[in-house]
């Protein structure tokens, strides 16, 4: 236990140390960088000293000129871990955590509810599925399935745009709640809370829950074959108690691995739907930063969006063992990693097989 | 050649396989071809903006009266040839990843399988994004890497385990106590097996290279150069396309291109699943 814990939190600070080594190096060295943008951009504004720049662009960079790279860099984490993010270039009054702040609830809103939705869905369905595989409802869904997966985020995102919000005004589809209300716990800003995000969470839900169903479809056929299930039948055990505790809990197993990778591309995807929806999150500032080149509040966000999958991961993580025991006792450990190694990210095994992860993921 | 007999034959009694098989080919034909079949008009023509489909634009015209059809073949070559660019990386290092660190194994594969953990737990797309907004590149390679920079990740832990248990089993001891050379060892006894894996994930890195690409073109994360169904999604949402039903044709033609050939590639993919997983042909 002790052991497989340790690795989880190791891989943890491990992951959050090289997204933060990155963020340094990225904006610093790479061609194109953020400091010669910034020089050029007020150069072009015009009224400074050449010296005034300079010293302007390394105050909100953070960069000390004169220090060596590796100071500047320990410095750089120093900051990080008093959750010192820097100030936006673009409004050097506000700092990148003030954004950040107020932008992670939504984000963690749409899309802890939209994962908790579309696995729900997926799992029905997957079973449906397995259940009915040769039946006009199984081939049905399984086709309506498909088609689901192939259509990437940000295009029923547009759809649901088109229709729903703009051709029969059914639902709000900009921001996170109707400016008329008043923030805080009452009626109206609750309802309105809920129906802003119907169409964001809508959008996650319809492409990611077809891709749950078909790996949960795969997961029950496999443990439809399995010893233990046809010998449970062969006792005489109630159908129903052999769906639950032999096959369902079975199921499930690779599921919930691939819970902790799903996250990271659902997060991922909100980039899109946020920004589709102006719906005030993460991604949402992400590419608003990135358009408007404010790199501080760039990276920033991609440091916390990054620091949330790896907390939702380790979360996960933790609650795993409860789920399959066989992972942390030193017996059973060798056969369920090489199970677990074996399902993610292969299309034959387990875990969401959307057309768009992969790459993205 | 057997295998591609073996091919055709599963293609022929899975129709869903059949029809990815064929539109696969059409796209690949539209990327090589696509410059000498259509042409882009340049001469913008307001009086045409936005024609319903009719004779010589048989899917309508854009804002500037010029004909979409033609701009959506060759919007085909761009993200074609950067997605297969990228899947090739992503396969390419993956295998090697995954091989060496299965063969070497020890503390050289401790490592490298916490590095792959930390790979696969950064979230891919914001870091894709980041990376685009910093170097802001339109080379294809450079475009092909960025979208490769975590994708690899899961392969090599895949093809990792699999060569793992590759390497008790008897055919691979026999070969070893036989004292055959490393190159026969590779690429008679170990790719053969890892084959099917590196097959299909080289068509899910080309797919999941699809969406990242044409979203960063959506975003205009990524320089906007040239014809691209992409740019041309980008294009008709800033010009109103969803307020107005005129230029409906414009907004759904390059996302029904981009669906079509995710679904393609999806039901291919399961026709390379059987092919190399006879258990699967059975069921």
């Amino acid at each position: 236990m002790i052991s497989y814990l340790a690795r989880r939190l190791l891989v943890a600070l491990l992951t959050i140390f090289v997204v933060v080594t990155i963020s340094f190096f990225m904006v610093r060295l790479m061609p194109g960088n953020a400091e010669s943008y910034l020089e050029n951009q007020l150069i072009q504004q015009g009224g400074l000293s050449s010296a005034q720049i300079q010293e302007r662009v390394n105050a909100l960079l953070g960069i000390e000129p004169k220090a060596p790279l590796w100071k500047q860099y320990f410095q750089y984490l120093r900051d990080i871990v008093h959750g010192n993010l820097g100030h936006s270039m673009i409004n050097p009054s506000t700092s990148v955590l003030h954004v950040v702040g107020n932008a992670l609830p939504w984000t963690l809103f749409s899309v802890g509810v939209a994962l908790l939705i579309s696995f729900g869905l997926g799992v029905v369905g997957g079973t449906i599925m397995a259940a009915f595989a040769d039946s006009f409802v199984g081939r049905f869904l399984t086709l309506v399935v498909s088609f689901l997966t192939a259509i990437p985020n940000y295009l029923i995102a547009i759809v649901l745009l088109y229709l729903i919000a703009d051709r029969y005004h059914l639902l709000p589809s900009q921001g996170a709640y109707s400016v008329d209300t008043s923030p805080g716990f009452n009626l109206p800003f609750v309802g309105s809370v809920l129906s802003h995000s119907v169409l964001p969470i809508a959008s996650y839900v319809i492409t990611a829950w077809g891709g749950w169903a078909l790996s949960m479809k795969g997961c029950v056929v496999n443990t439809l074959g399995a010893d233990y299930v046809r010998a449970a039948e062969s006792w005489g055990l109630r159908r129903r108690r052999v769906t639950q505790s032999y096959l369902g809990r079975n199921s499930m197993l690779p599921m919930v691995t691939s819970l902790a990778l799903s996250l990271g591309f659902m997060v991922g995807g909100s980039v899109f739907i946020e920004t589709y929806f102006s719906y005030p999150g993460m991604g949402f500032y992400l590419i608003q930063a990135v358009n408007s080149r404010d790199y501080s509040t760039m990276m920033g966000c991609f440091l916390v969006i990054t620091v949330s999958v790896v907390v939702a991961n380790l979360a996960v993580d933790l609650f795993y063992p409860l789920v399959d025991p066989r992972i942390v006792s030193p017996i059973g450990r060798k056969q369920s990693e090489t199970d677990i190694d074996v399902g993610s990210g292969v299309v034959v095994g387990p875990g969401p097989v959307s057309a768009t992860s992969g790459a993205a993921r | 050649m057997k295998l591609l007999r073996d091919l055709g034959r599963i293609c022929w009694s899975d129709k869903s396989s059949l029809f990815g098989g064929l539109v696969l080919l059409v796209y690949i034909f539209l990327a090589i071809f696509g410059s000498s079949i259509a042409r882009l008009t340049s001469t913008e023509n307001p009086a045409a903006a936005f024609l319903p489909p009719g004779r010589g634009h048989i899917l309508g015209t854009d804002f500037y009266g010029r004909p979409i059809l033609p701009q959506l073949i060759l919007g085909t070559r761009p993200i074609m040839e950067v997605a297969v660019l990228s899947g090739i990386m992503v396969v390419f290092i993956g295998v090697v990843v995954g091989l060496a660190s299965g063969y070497k194994g020890g503390s050289v594969d401790y490592l490298v399988m916490r590095f792959v953990d930390v790979i696969l737990t950064i979230p891919g797309l914001p870091l894709i994004i980041v990376i685009s907004a910093v170097v802001h590149s339109a080379n294809p390679f450079v475009l092909a890497g960025i979208l490769s920079v975590t994708g690899w990740a899961g392969l090599a832990r895949a093809v990792r385990s699999q060569a793992l248990s590759l390497a008790t089993v008897d055919f691979v001891e026999a070969a070893r106590i036989q004292g055959l050379p490393l190159r026969n060892m590779i690429s008679k006894q170990l790719l053969p097996n890892v084959g099917p894996y590196v097959a299909i994930n080289f068509l899910l890195a080309i797919n999941g290279a699809i969406y990242a690409l044409v979203g960063l073109f959506l975003l205009g994360v990524a320089p906007v150069s040239g014809t691209n169904w992409g740019t041309m999604i980008n294009l008709a949402m800033s010009q109103g396309a969803l307020y107005s039903s005129s230029s409906i044709y414009y907004l759904f033609a390059p996302m029904a291109m981009i669906v079509l050939l995710h679904m393609a590639f999806i039901f291919f993919s399961r026709a390379l699943d059987r092919l190399f997983n006879p258990r699967l042909r059975v069921a």
